[in-house]
């Protein structure tokens, strides 16, 4: 597992650093009136004329050590790690929004298209699921902005805002960084449903993407499992059809399912790129899209590295996790 | 009187037609999947036929000669008058003398005809991507499930390593690094997609590799290359052709998102993704560039996917009796 | 044997089933006529592919989806099954048919404990529970399983019915899963309950599966090819189970099986299948004595001979039939030798050709 995440930064940081074509990490350091020599002094003091595996080895000394490295232009410059913990929460909101929201749609869709099998209702969500892994992302947050926000409010209906996650700034402390919650805490209805109306629209849309999977794998899932001998058998005992569904075939269909929605949980968390992008979500992704364009390599190293290290902790997890669900897998 | 014939022995490609007959005839009672060709087929007519429909000149990123090498900038971002959909006020309402049945994009140029041109970037390169990925992958699958040992554990691990950075990451930092053209583009979203191949031929590999012809081959003499890519790999392809279709939609919904970001090779690129990036900042005076641009995106990955979700339920295993 | 009149529990008459296939129809149930008894054991014996389990599924209503029942009747204590409602049936299930499986690692839920598996069997008749726990309550000592399928406990409580509380009725379902264990003996039932189903060995598997049968005491218990997966010391183990447990339950067995040593060891009657269609049906000495029907004979043929170990064995000359195009007229005349023209015309109907036997030809020799 080490070894992955070492590998992913080896990658990484070769890409980041090692082409004179691309990214210059001295970037943040210097502003456009510094001089050659001035730069290049800037470039001595943070070693980056060394030799790549030399650079790699004090960037690895520092990140254990916890520095973290300036990010940003000589503008606006800060520690990269404050910056990507002061947005790092937002995306955890977004994610899991998201999350519940595919769970709770896609999960009893995909159950209800297993169990009315090529009748009415698994076609409709067949298509429901189809139509989840095929839409583009950008276009569908931009169709729900359109509809939701534009449309609705130019017919005076109420409506939801289109970006941001809070329209209220600096009303309630904030105490876990993420607008629901901190509305919540502060008991303060107005905001906290202020930022669930920021909420929606983004979370839906991811998880519009992911319910198309989820519910494609539950429902084969659960195919397989109903054809199993043990489902005749518990029918034959004189089970009435829910407890052989609940009981019996659910358990055992689950278990991909469970799996997936933990991969989608960890990708998610690494921060949804263009849906931030498309609903100005002041989260993690906005923030990397924007270290790409402006050539900043210490953020870029660092964001890859912590969403790396959560897929990595997620899988663990959901090994764990199998444990405990499937009986007949031993450590 | 003998009720079964014992029949003569066929050729193994003999078998091999039958089977692809009866997938044949499985494809044509399920009425997804036909959709899903038919569609598949109009776009893939559409990539050839594009570039006869709509002359590719209206998209020439030198611009137009008539207006001296610029673009009609005098009219971007307009809707026709007197067009079927009203999106509503605010819009710009072209009263020239030609109709844009799909408004203008920024350049002015009409958003139908662009589309129509970016349909065979979009899917070629999708194609390429894909089949690049496939072919990579299978065959360091196989080398590694057939090779075993040290091989197989260093691409593991490699597989590993590229499961888990997050895809848009690895492909903006790769196209960030070797410049945006589409060369690198592509290969930077093959980089994304090739591990799940590494997989899933390996695993089929290491199955077949206990079967009992490997080892009857092995016995007449066949060397390890023939076995491997004369009977092993034809035999493993099924799975890996049912990934490739359903992966076609992920690469071209990727290719187009990264295109979307702002990693085209050039602006004016007739390119869907490209399209809508060009609509973003107009999102709500000129919807029309996102929403049809966005939409075709739609049409293709769905045309796709649903050739690749039918593939995928008709060569499954159980369901073929 | 004794000769008296004796009660018909089940009855099959001329039940044809078809299933839709990708390949196209397949005709599995050809006209099958069989006649249950009380407290009898039919064998039902034939080739893989003969129909019998999908008799047995349609009997107890559990055919996939698939699979048409176009005509005939069951008649189950004088109601046809066929007409029954998919409630009526599942509590038919709970109560009085019973079936047991082949291959119970299969047929037992992988992810669920055996006493989960088992108790909601008892879980199933509440009331009985209940009443149960308030007999035990007034009566002091502890109800066995034994009890309850002898009948010697009559639980008869017409008195309102004092609380009794969830645990209580969990507990006294635990109890009577321990006893049922006992009684398929199976060793050290309390640590049988917790184990999962690929934790015990082939033969207590299949012993759980009978106890599940067991508990609901039925009146039908169906045993399709329960000792085709097992070894042949536990199937030995199994059927002298059957053979003990026969005298404690009052219920007639339906035993299928392809293996006509087994039938002849445990069946009273023996019913031989082929085709979808039931051929011959006579009482197990009777049929093994004195076999009419072409292809009882030849099955016959192909046992060996403990008393003659060096003849040849002899091979039924063609294959199975393709159910999806099935020979016309009566199924077996491609491969029999006695065919006449008549044969591939029409088919035999089972007719009564002596005492107790009947055949399904029309070149019998009696």
């Amino acid at each position: 597992m080490i070894f992955v995440l070492l590998g992913i930064s080896l990658i990484v940081f070769y890409l980041a650093r090692g082409f004179p074509s691309g990214i210059d990490p001295v970037t943040p350091y210097i502003h456009s009136k510094m001089t050659a020599e001035q730069i290049e002094m800037v470039r001595k003091i943070h070693g980056f004329d060394q030799p790549l595996y030399i650079q790699f080895f004090y960037w690895i000394r520092d990140i254990l050590q916890g520095d973290w490295g300036i990010t940003g232009t000589w503008a606006n410059s800060r520690p990269t790690n404050v910056v990507f913990f002061s947005h790092f929460p937002y995306t955890v909101e977004l994610s899991v929004a998201a999350t519940i929201l595919t769970v709770a749609i896609g999960l009893p869709l995909g159950i209800i298209s297993a169990l009315k099998n090529n009748k009415l209702p698994d076609h409709v969500s067949r298509i429901i699921a189809l139509a989840g892994y095929s839409v583009p992302a950008y276009w569908f947050g931009f169709v729900l902005q359109l509809v939701f926000f534009y449309y609705l409010s130019l017919w005076g209906l109420p409506h939801l805002p289109s970006s941001g996650a809070s329209g209220m700034e600096g009303v309630v402390s904030c105490i876990t960084g993420m607008p629901v919650l901190d509305g919540i805490l502060a008991g303060n209805l107005g905001y906290t449903l202020d930022a669930l109306a920021h909420l929606i629209l983004p979370a839906f849309s991811l998880s519009f993407i992911s319910m198309g999977f989820l519910t494609r794998i539950v429902r084969a899932g659960m195919l397989e499992v109903l054809r199993q001998d043990y489902i005749t058998l518990a029918r034959s005992k004189g089970l009435t059809e829910r407890v052989v569904i609940y009981r019996h075939a659910l358990k055992n269909a689950l278990i991909p399912a469970v799996t997936l929605t933990g991969m989608f949980f960890a990708l998610l968390l690494g921060g949804a790129m263009i849906t931030e992008y498309v609903f100005a979500w002041p989260g993690v992704g906005q923030i990397s899209l924007r270290a790409v364009f402006q050539g900043d390599s210490n953020f870029l190293l660092v964001y890859t590295l912590v969403t790396a290290a959560i897929i990595v902790i997620a899988n663990l997890i959901v090994d764990v996790l199998y444990v405990f669900l499937d009986p007949r897998i031993k450590y | 009187m003998e009720n079964s014939e014992v029949g003569t022995t066929k050729s193994e490609w003999a078998a091999r037609w039958a089977d692809l007959k009866y997938t044949l005839y499985l494809l044509r009672k399920n009425p997804l999947v036909m959709a899903g060709i038919f569609m598949t087929f109009f776009f893939i007519a559409l990539m050839f036929l594009a570039n006869y429909i709509v002359d590719p000149k209206l998209a020439n990123p030198a611009g137009y000669p008539e207006f001296g090498g610029n673009y009609p900038f005098q009219r971007s971002y307009v809707w026709s008058k007197g067009n079927i959909i009203n999106w509503g006020p605010g819009i710009h309402l072209y009263e020239g003398p030609e109709f844009f049945l799909l408004g203008t994009d920024g350049w002015g140029r009409d958003l139908l005809k662009m589309i129509v041109l970016a349909i065979p970037v979009d899917i070629e390169n999708a194609i390429i991507i894909t089949l690049g990925a496939a072919a990579f992958g299978t065959l360091l699958g196989a080398l590694a499930g057939y090779v075993g040992g040290v091989i197989d554990e260093v691409v593991l691990r490699i597989t590993d390593i590229f499961l888990s950075i997050p895809y848009l990451i690895l492909a903006l930092v790769f196209a960030t690094m070797f410049g945006r053209t589409i060369e690198t583009l592509r290969f930077s979203i093959l980089l994304v997609f090739w591990p799940t191949y590494v997989r899933l031929m390996r695993g089929q590999i290491l199955s077949e590799k206990e079967k009992s012809y490997v080892e009857a081959l092995k016995a007449l003499g066949a060397g390890h290359a023939r076995v491997l890519f004369g009977h092993i790999i034809p035999n493993s392809i099924y799975p890996v052709l049912v990934q490739a279709t359903l992966d076609f939609g992920s690469v071209v919904l990727t290719f187009s998102a990264l295109m979307f970001l702002g990693f085209s090779p050039s602006p004016s690129l007739p390119e869907l993704g490209n399209l809508a990036s060009d609509g973003y900042f107009h999102i709500f005076d000129a919807p029309w560039l996102m929403m049809f641009s966005g939409l075709t995106m739609l049409l293709i990955a769905l045309a796709f996917n649903l050739l690749g979700d039918g593939l995928r339920d008709v060569l499954d295993p159980r369901i073929r009796r | 044997m004794q000769v008296k009149e004796k009660e018909v529990i089940l009855e099959v008459k001329d039940l044809k089933v078809f299933f839709h296939t990708y390949r196209g129809k397949v005709e599995a149930l050809n006209g099958v006529e069989l006649s249950l008894y009380k407290r009898e054991v039919l064998g039902l014996v034939g080739e893989s592919g003969c129909g019998k389990s999908v008799t047995a599924l349609t009997i107890l209503g559990l055919l996939p989806e698939n699979a048409y029942v176009i005509s005939g009747t069951i008649f189950f204590r004088g109601e046809d099954l066929l007409k029954k409602s998919r409630e009526e049936m599942r509590l038919l299930r709970a109560d009085e048919i019973a079936a047991v499986f082949q291959d119970p690692m299969t047929y037992l839920n992988p992810v669920l404990t055996m006493e989960t598996q088992l108790k909601e069997v008892f879980m199933l008749d509440t009331n009985l529970l209940r009443k149960a726990v308030v007999w035990q309550k007034n009566h002091g000592g502890k109800i066995a399983f034994d009890d309850l399928l002898s009948g010697k406990v009559k639980i008869r409580d017409k008195s309102t019915n004092p609380k009794v509380s969830k645990g209580e009725i969990n507990e006294m379902a635990k109890s009577l899963c321990v006893d049922i264990l006992r009684l398929v003996r199976m060793p050290d039932p309390e640590r049988i309950l917790r184990q999962y189903a690929f934790e015990l060995s082939g033969g207590m598997r299949q012993r759980a599966m009978i106890a599940m049968a067991l508990a609901r005491t039925p009146s039908v218990f169906i045993a399709d090819e329960i000792t085709t997966a097992v070894d042949v010391t536990i199937q030995a183990q199994i059927l002298n189970l059957m053979r003990g447990l026969r005298d404690k339950i009052d219920a007639s067995t339906l035993l299928i099986t392809h293996d006509l040593s087994v039938a002849a060891e445990n069946a009273d009657r023996i019913a031989v299948m082929y085709g979808g269609n039931v051929v011959e049906v006579a009482p197990t000495v009777e049929i093994f004595k004195n076999h009419l029907h072409p292809y009882t004979s030849m099955l016959m043929k192909a046992i060996p001979d403990v008393k003659n170990p060096s003849e040849r064995l002899e091979f039924i000359p063609g294959t199975v039939p393709e159910m999806i195009n099935p020979p016309s007229g009566c199924r077996f005349h491609p491969r029999c030798s006695i065919a006449t023209d008549k044969c591939a015309v029409e088919k035999p109907e089972l007719k009564r050709v002596l005492k107790n036997h009947e055949v399904a030809c029309y070149n019998v020799a009696v």
